[in-house]
């Protein structure tokens, strides 16, 4: 009786400390202005609530793995109507390096919006959540957030999800509330191109919500094959997949354009995330001597061990390995988890394809920007989420001189904005504009090699060439074509 | 409880009789997988040898099945990553001299292994010694919290990464098997790494010690009595909590071992590791026939076989279902395993 | 089994007669406690410390999403609690539950057909149970540590079918495109249950869940409930007694899968997609820590343990998270206490079974049951005995 007690009076006190939670959750930084207080009538909201957090003071980025998602209170500097981006990635534990710099491109973003005044009268803010549960991006809880992010009525669009898995759970949300979602890095074909897509828009078939800037699957997986091919001189390979939705995906469109340039799949395997032992299955095609191996998947589920223990086997040791952008993760040997930490010296020759551009017009100026906000290097999709950021900016824009000025309207028109038919928007990453299905008409691939010696050995990844891609369903035909190389 | 015929730790089994049989079973699969694979085969299947043998000897003594032995293997591979790069400072190169690597590797061992031995004390100290007469559900669930416990703690002293080991063993070729045919088959050769050899030999070693010393010494003849039937023999003078917390020294020591022969030849290890190699070695112990020590490390073996059969002929998605497939059916059909005693379980 | 007390423990009268009412009228007050539950939590959720986390709607959402953890909760109740089997693989039942209505209803499934939520949710709780069933049976001659295992065996068997069995389960993509319920207008009256508005979802889970515990109550108090209880203390000395083992258990795993096809039913209408990732391992130690928190056996404890896990996991441990940072506290604000939350169940489960292993909110049964050291040293007293369980 007592214990139960005690623990009614521990539920009860918990609650009340987390009332006091009236601090506007600024995370510690000394950099630029700080946040004015807030309306102190109010008691501050951590989420959902139209205040959100100062993207200006917040450095998460100084190797603390374990910052939570910032969504502090406080407007900034500038008093004006509020109006929030949102934002869906996983940002704690194992996939902090996939989220946390993709979610700063936003961040930089809005700063450099504000400071450039391109919304008068309007405070432009960020509402960011987290998917990750116990480290890993989650699904159930990716439908949360949505959820979350749409019942905030000052969120007009949104840019995340990272996976493709979450997404899948996200578009219907999305759909049904007319949000745009603008996605970095989401490249499984079902998401946009139809009839699966439509399965994925039940309330509004006809209003398409989501867009990406990453080129799909579709693209990448061929892409990797013709570069084997044709680059690397290799006719015959062995591909692992890693079972996920992403690698049994562009697994599927590698074998399919290898074979079609020519060359022979040794053999195909797929091995879950749960395995440890990749020798055995190295072993078993040893005999057959592939002149490759793609690796179809990710790091964080396995690939990266699959690359440090196929090279221990005979016949493996020098061939070239390559991945898609799960395994180019472009983090140096001391980032851990990136590939290179796991394989170490069995990360020597090997290849990466990364969905989108490298070559970004004005990279220097980026790159200093971005390191004076947060104090690192950005991250593979920092700029794409920018570009996300800054579609989204441009239908407010857009919208604001068209005389709009509730928030459901702007909603409206932000998503209408993005995918109206030849619609065009000038991004840090170039010209970007969307096709019907809400695909980029421009689909780059990155080519990328490691190269150990870099950094006084620590390792990391040096950028070949980048190929841009036709989009198949540029002129508005909505059958899915293959892709073909709109040229190097 | 009384009127169950309790498991006990068999030391002496059927060995005699089934040595042609399993000889032919080795060349068997050697001319079926080839030598590479082989020796694959054989490392796996020592390392699940060691850890089965930790399953076995708790379940034979307190009839626990101790979940958290999973993690101790895996705690223990972090424990050799530890000694290896913090107080030896040694990087991902390999030591030439075998004077040095045997120095290392001894100085990696042993305190893994005692510390390991320790750890597992601790554990049946708080966390299964007080349930000692509560309802068998107790146990069971505290050995599930405990193997969260192990894990979590790792992963937010480690991070939730793959942390890749130092390699220090140098590729030394002993043994170059040209690939031949019989007839139309082709069997793949290879070369025997010396790192294979080692680890057989070593997991061999550690068996064999353990079976003298359940076989031949004062206290292994105390966990024997202990595990037929614990009251005679705390009549007859046997100190239970003593054998009982020996038991459990001996089996997450050799847990640690098995960790430190995981980093040494996979190279990585990761928080998450103990989950599903622990349940393969719990199956092995089945399969062995549970509480019988020999049956544990033969069953290691054979699922370490099993595992490098699927791989080989492609069906490497399926390997978990596979050993869990193993597991149930030997449970249902044959719960005494290959080599153990009938159980006596009654519905 | 009239529950009536034969000496009131004299803690004074309106408890008493409260408790006395409840058992008298027991659905009736089964249906009024939800109803009350139901109409007050979305009242709460208004209120300041707890408005500040989160948004009304979301809060509802929340909720019934937490409802099928509860559903789970109270399934494996059923297997663990009533009846003994610890049961480590019961994600598999819920995974059944799931895809069963995908294939019924979705258009993507290879199986075109269309069959509406109403009618599904007792037939995917049927199918569940029959799983139950045909899992159970493997197990029955196996003790409680093997049972443990070969479950846990079949809980990683499931997923993993649904997933490599990608011809016709659609692998690791899952099966999108599940329709919401439908509901007839009445009069000018449509409920419509939609991706944005939680509160038709919460209003039927209310319902499932409702209906679900009297039943429960039914049968923990009928003689297939004794039979359970009399397994769960002495298997032998009950088999002795003339009852039927076999039927017993495979009738716990059967009933205790069929709360699971409810749940699964539900969960994929509410997401709109099914995937295999779902369900794994670490679903099925959150129920068993839900159950163990909450007092096995004991049916309320269950359901406030299992809602309780839910809101920390999902809502408090975030807050606590900005908590500490927001207020700079030294050590903790580097805490992320999201990613520590397996480690608290760990650390929980262990604490519970050391300390506390009827769990928070026991039933007298229990109790007396799992201290029985301490009770037979005191057994000296004259017995006040309630019968039947407060």
């Amino acid at each position: 009786m007592r214990l139960r007690n005690l623990s009614v009076l521990a539920g009860v006190a918990l609650i009340a400390a987390s009332a006091c939670t009236s601090t506007p959750a600024a995370t510690s930084n000394p950099a630029t202005s700080n946040p004015a207080t807030s309306n102190p009538a109010t008691s501050i909201p951590a989420t959902s609530n139209p205040a959100t957090s100062n993207p200006a003071t917040s450095n998460p980025a100084t190797s603390n793995p374990t910052t939570a998602p910032i969504t502090s209170t406080a407007p900034s500097q500038g008093a004006g109507k509020v109006i929030t981006i949102g934002t869906e990635l996983p940002m704690s534990g194992g996939e902090t390096a996939n989220g946390v710099p993709t979610q700063n491109g936003v961040k930089l973003a809005i700063q450099d919006a504000m400071a450039q005044n391109m919304l008068p009268g309007w405070t432009l803010q960020l509402n960011g959540q987290d998917d990750a549960v116990a480290g890993a991006h989650n699904a159930a809880q990716g439908g949360k957030n949505m959820t979350t992010l749409v019942q905030d009525q000052t969120v007009v669009g949104e840019v995340g999800p990272f996976n493709s898995g979450v997404a899948q759970v996200e578009i219907p949300i999305a759909n049904a509330a007319g949000l745009l979602m603008c996605s970095p890095a989401n490249t499984n074909t079902s998401l946009t191109y139809p009839p699966d897509a439509l399965q994925y828009r039940t309330t509004n078939p006809d209003k398409v919500s989501y867009v990406r800037l990453a080129a799909p699957d579709s693209i990448q997986g061929p892409a990797g094959a013709d570069f084997v091919y044709n680059d690397l001189n290799a006719h015959s390979v062995y591909i692992l997949d890693d079972t996920e939705t992403f690698g049994v995906g562009v697994g599927d469109s590698f074998q399919a354009e290898f074979v079609k340039d020519g060359g022979t799949v040794v053999k195909r395997d797929s091995a879950p995330s749960s395995t440890t032992d990749y020798t055995a299955l190295f072993q078993a095609v040893a005999s057959q001597k592939p002149a490759a191996v793609y690796l179809a998947g990710t790091t964080p589920t396995g690939m990266g061990l699959a690359l440090k223990q196929g090279r221990t086997v005979s016949g493996f040791e020098t061939i070239p390995f390559m991945g898609p952008d799960g395994v180019a993760d472009l983090g140096d040997g001391n980032t851990q988890g990136s590939t290179i930490n796991i394989a170490g010296q069995a990360a020597a020759n090997v290849y990466g394809t990364v969905a989108g551009v490298h070559d970004i017009p004005d990279a220097a100026t980026f790159l200093t920007n971005y390191k004076a906000a947060f104090g690192t290097d950005p991250g593979a999709y920092s700029a794409i989420a920018y570009a996300c950021a800054q579609v989204i900016i441009q239908g407010i824009q857009k919208a604001v001189a068209a005389g709009t000025t509730d928030y459901a309207g702007i909603r409206e028109a932000v998503r209408a904005n993005a995918t109206a038919a030849g619609n065009s928007f000038t991004t840090i990453i170039g010209a970007v504009s969307f096709d019907v299905n809400g695909d980029t008409t421009s689909p780059y691939m990155s080519f990328y090699k490691t190269d150990l010696t870099l950094n006084n050995n620590v390792g990391g990844w040096t950028w070949i060439k980048q190929q841009a891609f036709t989009d198949p369903n540029a002129n508005g035909n909505a059958s899915p074509a293959p892709a073909s190389p709109a040229g190097s | 409880m009384a009127s169950e015929m309790a498991t006990t730790l068999r030391v002496r089994s059927r060995i005699p009789r089934s040595v042609p049989y399993t000889a032919a079973a080795l060349v068997i699969a050697l001319l079926l997988l080839g030598v590479p694979q082989f020796m694959n085969a054989m490392t796996l299947g020592a390392i699940y040898a060691l850890i089965a043998l930790g399953y076995t000897m708790v379940y034979g003594i307190i009839e626990l099945i101790n979940f958290a032995h999973g993690d101790v293997f895996m705690v223990g591979a972090f424990a050799s990553l530890w000694v290896l790069t913090t107080p030896l400072g040694l990087l991902d190169r390999p030591m030439n001299d075998p004077l040095q690597l045997a120095v290392t590797l001894a100085a990696v061992v042993i305190p893994v292994m005692l510390f390991m031995g320790l750890v597992g004390v601790i554990i049946e100290r708080f966390a299964y010694r007080p349930l000692r007469h509560a309802p068998r559900l107790a146990p069971l669930i505290t050995a599930i919290g405990v193997s969260f416990i192990l894990q979590n703690i790792i992963q937010v002293v480690f991070g939730p990464s793959p942390h890749p080991t130092p390699q220090i063993f140098p590729k030394v070729d002993v043994l170059s098997v040209p690939s031949f045919n019989i007839g139309d088959f082709a069997v793949a050769g290879g070369t025997v790494r010396g790192l294979n050899l080692t680890i057989i030999v070593a997991a061999v070693f550690l068996m064999a010690v353990l079976q003298l010393f359940v076989g031949r010494t004062r206290l292994g003849r105390a966990m024997r009595s202990t595990s037929q039937d614990r009251e005679a023999a705390a009549l007859m003078g046997v100190d239970i909590n003593q054998t009982i917390a020996i038991t459990f020294f001996i089996a997450a020591a050799l847990a640690g071992a098995g960790g430190v022969i995981y980093g040494l030849y996979f190279g990585s290890v990761q928080f998450n590791l103990g989950f599903f190699t622990g349940l393969k070695a719990f199956t092995a112990a089945v399969l062995g026939g549970i509480g019988n020590t020999v049956g544990a490390a033969v069953g290691g073996f054979v699922i370490a076989f099993i595992e490098v059969f699927a791989a080989q002929l492609g069906y490497s998605r399926w390997s978990e279902v596979a050993v869990f497939s193993v597991l149930i059916l030997v449970l249902v059909f044959r719960p005494s395993g290959l080599f153990g005693q009938a159980l006596g379980e009654r519905a | 089994m009239t529950a009536r007390t034969v000496a009131p423990r004299g803690t004074g009268s309106p408890r008493t007669a409260f408790f006395q009412f409840t058992r008298e009228h027991r659905s009736l007050s089964i249906i009024l406690a939800w109803v009350v539950i139901g109409l007050a939590l979305p009242a709460i959720v208004l209120l300041p410390p707890l408005s500040t986390f989160q948004n009304q709607v979301v809060w509802v959402d929340g909720f019934a999403l937490s409802g099928v953890y509860i559903l789970l909760a109270l399934g494996l109740n059923i297997v663990v609690g009533f009846a003994g089997l610890l049961d480590l693989g019961y994600a598999a039942f819920f995974a059944i539950g799931s895809y069963t209505f995908a294939f019924a209803a979705s258009p993507q499934a290879i199986t075109h057909l269309n069959i509406p939520f109403w009618p599904m949710l007792v037939v995917g709780a049927l199918v569940a149970a029959l799983f139950g069933i045909l899992l159970g049976a493997p197990t029955l001659r196996l003790r409680g540590d093997y049972l443990a295992i070969v479950t846990l065996g079949f809980g990683e068997i499931v997923p993993a079918i649904f997933l490599n069995a990608d011809a016709y389960t659609k692998g690791t993509n899952g099966i999108g495109g599940i329709p919401q319920p439908q509901l007839p207008c009445v009069g000018s009256v449509c409920v419509h249950f939609t991706f944005l508005d939680p509160f038709p979802f919460y209003v039927t889970m209310l319902g499932i869940l409702a209906v679900v515990m009297i039943l429960i109550y039914r049968l923990q108090d009928s003689r297939l409930g004794r039979a359970w209880m009399a397994i769960r203390e002495d298997e032998l000395a009950a088999a002795s007694s003339g009852i039927n083992t076999i039927t017993t258990k495979l009738l716990a795993f059967a009933l205790g899968a069929s709360t699971a096809g409810f749940a699964g039913v539900f969960s994929a209408s509410k997401l709109g997609n099914v995937t295999p990732d779902q369900f794994q391992f670490a679903v099925s130690f959150t129920i068993l820590a839900m159950v163990v928190l909450g007092g096995m056996g004991n049916i309320w404890g269950v359901v406030i343990g299992a809602f309780t896990l839910y809101t920390i996991q999902s809502v408090l441990l975030k807050e606590l998270n900005q908590f500490f940072q927001g207020q700079h506290v030294p050590i903790l604000q580097n805490i992320d206490f999201v990613q520590y939350q397996y480690l608290l169940y760990g650390l929980a489960l262990v604490g519970m079974m050391l300390l506390r292993p009827e769990g928070l909110f026991p039933s007298n049964r229990r109790r007396r049951e799992l201290h029985q050291e301490a009770a037979e040293d005191t057994e000296l007293a004259p017995p006040t005995q309630e019968i039947g369980d407060s």
